[in-house]
């Protein structure tokens, strides 16, 4: 019994980073209705960045860490501004878009490569701690800070949509381009802040798995396709949907490993993700209807 | 061919609400009513493009309700659709390389060279009075030319009936009686048609029966005379 | 030592052939969108390692590597029937990560991430290739008798409806022919050829591991052929020669391995990129991509 409570934990902890990297995924399909996989890169990037403001240069854990944050954010409106949107601007295809997130994602990861080197890397903020018992599983600060962070950024991010301007905007784009575009919101200006808030929740995703594990250049392909399933569970353009559909994605595959053995555990969320696409595109709360012709 | 009992709604609108008709053999049957009364609709489902609700479909006595939409193509119906479909990367001989040959066979096509000859398929451009070379794309046709050719492949393709989804909408007064000669000539022929159109007096004169389509009904149908003095086909284009 | 490296080169080059030829003939003159491309690839290549390390003569592999590959291509069609667009690609993408984790996991068959050594050079009719020179001769002979075959298929009739079923699939269908077997039976043959290009590669290398058949697989593969444009053999070909190339003249200069990699793979995605930016056609391509 205590195993299933640890690995119910574990999911916990893993669905919380999912559920940062499939937000701001969800975001950004919403508002600009392409797969951007290069979002995983950008995970990285955060954390690679973390790395070299607070490991190598010594600057103050969290000014480096709100840098990074800031830093991942500009990263995502450069991709936007300097790939997508010409790309768009000539009308080229989802699948031309998709491509080019592909050439994206393996052009970043190669370049933190050629300057930080295959290997792994540590932060090395925080010693590693002894974890708390709770109910028959442990569990360490850093893991219960990570759940907070992730649930409060969540529910500020809900916030943001629901109360500011930008957000209704935002969710105006999401819901029918045309029909925004004639009521005055500039689809370019959302698509850039989209593309921004997205990339910068990533860049917490980031430095928050930088904080408890090790970093390495092709960090980013696992993670997209976590954040991407959980997506696909949740329905693709609905946020809170995403976050539900990631921590779906946590729990099942460390609860997986009850049964397989434990480097079965990727294959479990890559069979998640085939079964949803091939029979429920829509999610499980039924979004994002008509997908089949999207 | 039947047509019994046809229902379709999309979502909340009643596109077909049991339409039936008759078309025999031989004849030319017009489609007629405002826009939205259900002809396209109809035309759809026939062909399996759409998948009806309910209702029977049969050509020349065999049920094809039940048929997916290659099957009920190689029955024997053909047809064109009112926005004009070609493939875009293929040429004029391309189009109609495929509509005559019903081979898909990919070991018969790996071994064989091309069985069509460039005779047959400018034979059936005379028909409809198309003149350009077998090699033009059909993205430099002019909008009249692709509206012939789409009618040239319909007529190529092996058929019993032949269903046209507004032959002459949006040609020019020349071109339109280039195609009503065409149509006349087919029927001359033998040829089974289906003729949807917006235009009543376009198929007044060519017609030998009228269906009047309203609101996914057959609102009235006979000869086009009788059908012209019907009051309920006169409120039905007059409400519009 | 040039001349090796030269012979090396160009046998990369008819192996990329093959595979990217028949990756145009799926995406390019099909029009199916796949990524599932390279897993088809590193299928093929199991299927003959396999097969061989368990004793069998190199013909059976090599041949059973395109049929397995056919296979699979077909179970991949059949399965994404009813899917389009983002979904269809990333329903492809995924059997390609699915592939690779079985690849990875399933130890007792493929070794895992240990991956296979020791793969043998193909032999025919008694005769083992030796040396390279011969594996080269070998090798462009698979890839004309290959590419030929595939060049036949797309110039005849079948070749047309697949390039109409590209266009306009209902169109197909209304004129009689059934566009899901079009559909399967383009994926099949470009499948075919996938397995084989894969067991050509494993007989080269002779060591294969999942992650040769990975991401930056895709990426290499899709520059090729986006490169050299869709819908265009000769394309393809003068694609998988240009990035072979391009990519590989930095062992030319004394850089060290470590940087080699990761500079190679910037250069194909900055080149995909760029392509996709300013030719968004290629150097031959006939079509958009779709």
């Amino acid at each position: 019994m205590a195993i299933i409570g640890q690995l119910f934990v574990n999911g916990l902890i893993a669905g919380s980073i999912y559920a940062l990297v499939a937000s701001g995924f969800s975001l950004i399909y919403a508002t600009n209705r392409f797969l951007h996989l290069a979002h995983g890169t950008t995970v990285a990037v955060g954390a690679y960045l973390l790395f070299a403001l607070f490991s190598v240069l010594g600057i103050p854990f969290f000014v480096s860490a709100l840098v990074a944050i800031i830093l991942t954010g500009l990263f995502g409106l450069l991709m936007n501004r300097a790939i997508y949107s010409p790309l768009r601007k000539r009308k080229a295809s989802n699948i031309v878009l998709l491509i080019a997130s592909l050439a994206l994602l393996s052009l970043t990861e190669n370049i933190i490569m050629l300057i930080a080197g295959p290997g792994v890397k540590s932060i090395g903020w925080l010693p590693t701690k002894t974890g708390i018992h709770i109910g028959g599983a442990i569990i360490t600060p850093l893991q219960i800070a990570i759940i907070v962070i992730s649930v409060v950024l969540m529910i500020l991010l809900y916030l943001f949509m629901k109360k500011t301007k930008l957000g209704r905007d935002m969710r105006a784009v999401a819901d029918n381009k045309e029909l925004a575009s004639i009521a005055g919101i500039n689809p370019i200006r959302i698509s850039d802040y989209s593309f921004m808030i997205g990339s910068a929740i990533a860049g917490v995703a980031g430095i928050l798995i930088g904080l408890e594990q090790n970093l390495f250049p092709t960090m980013g392909v696992m993670l997209i396709i976590k954040g991407f399933t959980g997506a696909v569970i949740g329905g693709m353009t609905s946020v809170p949907g995403a976050v539900v559909g990631s921590y779906i994605v946590g729990v099942i595959e460390n609860l997986g490993i009850l049964w397989l053995p434990s480097g079965y555990k990727d294959a479990i969320a890559f069979a998640l993700l085939f079964v949803f696409i091939l029979w429920k595109p829509t999610g499980l709360f039924g979004f994002n209807k008509g997908v089949k012709d999207a | 061919m039947l047509i019994k009992n046809v229902f379709k709604r999309f979502g909340g609108v009643k596109a077909l609400q049991g339409c039936s008709l008759e078309i025999e053999k031989g004849k030319i049957t017009a489609l007629i009513g405002p826009n939205g009364s259900g002809k396209s609709t109809l035309f759809n489902a026939i062909s399996a493009l759409i998948t009806k609700d309910r209702g029977k479909i049969e050509l020349e006595g065999e049920d094809i309700s039940r048929m997916v939409g290659y099957k009920i193509a190689k029955k024997g119906i053909s047809r064109t659709f009112q926005e004009v479909r070609l493939f875009k990367h293929l040429t004029i001989r391309d189009h109609l390389q495929i509509a005559i040959s019903d081979d898909e066979s990919l070991i018969k096509s790996f071994l064989v060279f091309d069985g069509i000859s460039d005779k047959r398929i400018q034979e059936v451009l005379d028909r409809v009075h198309l003149d350009k070379p077998l090699g033009t794309f059909v993205t430099d046709l002019s909008y009249g030319q692709r509206k012939l050719l789409d009618l040239a492949i319909a007529i190529a393709k092996p058929h019993t009936l032949l269903m046209l989804d507004e032959p002459v909408a949006g040609v020019n007064p020349r071109l339109r009686k280039v195609i009503k000669e065409v149509l006349v000539r087919l029927s001359k022929e033998g040829e089974t048609l289906l003729i949807i159109e917006h235009d009543m007096n376009f198929v007044m004169d060519l017609a030998d029966v009228v269906y009047v389509l309203d609101e996914g009904r057959v609102i009235a149908h006979g000869k086009p005379k009788t059908i012209q003095k019907n009051k309920k086909v006169l409120d039905a284009y007059l409400g519009e | 030592m040039l001349e090796n490296y030269i012979i090396h080169i160009a046998i990369l080059i008819c192996i990329y052939t093959i595979f990217s030829v028949s990756y145009n003939v799926a995406l390019g003159y099909t029009g199916l969108i796949t990524l599932a491309h390279v897993a088809l690839y590193g299928i093929g290549a199991y299927t003959s390692a396999l097969l061989t390390r368990a004793g069998y003569p190199f013909i059976s592999g090599i041949l059973l590597a395109g049929v397995v590959a056919a296979i699979f291509g077909f179970f991949l069609v059949y399965t994404t029937r009813k899917l389009k667009g983002d979904y269809l690609a990333m329903a492809t993408l995924g059997f390609a990560f699915v592939a690779y984790s079985i690849e990875i996991n399933w130890t007792g068959l493929t070794r895992g991430a240990l991956g296979l050594p020791g793969i043998v050079k193909p032999a025919l009719f008694g005769f083992r290739i030796g040396s390279n020179v011969e594996m080269l001769l070998f090798v462009f002979i698979v890839a004309v008798i290959s590419i030929a075959i595939m060049w036949r298929i797309v110039r005849s009739g079948f070749g047309r409806l697949m390039e109409a079923t590209r266009d306009d699939e209902t169109g197909v269908e209304v004129l009689g022919k059934n566009a899901f077997a079009i559909k399967a039976k383009a994926m099949m043959i470009s499948a075919f050829f996938a397995g084989i290009a894969g067991s050509l590669f494993a007989h080269y290398i002779s060591y294969i591991d999942p992650g040769t058949f990975y991401l930056t697989e895709i990426i290499l593969l899709l520059t090729i052929v986006i490169v050299g444009g869709a819908a265009s053999m000769r394309g393809s070909i003068i694609g998988a020669v240009l990035v072979v190339v391009v990519g590989d003249v930095l062992r030319l200069f004394d850089l060290p391995s470590v940087l080699i990699g990761p500079s190679r793979h910037i250069i194909y995605a900055v080149l995909l990129l760029c392509v996709l930016l300013y030719r968004p056609r290629g150097i031959l391509g006939r079509v958009d991509l779709i």
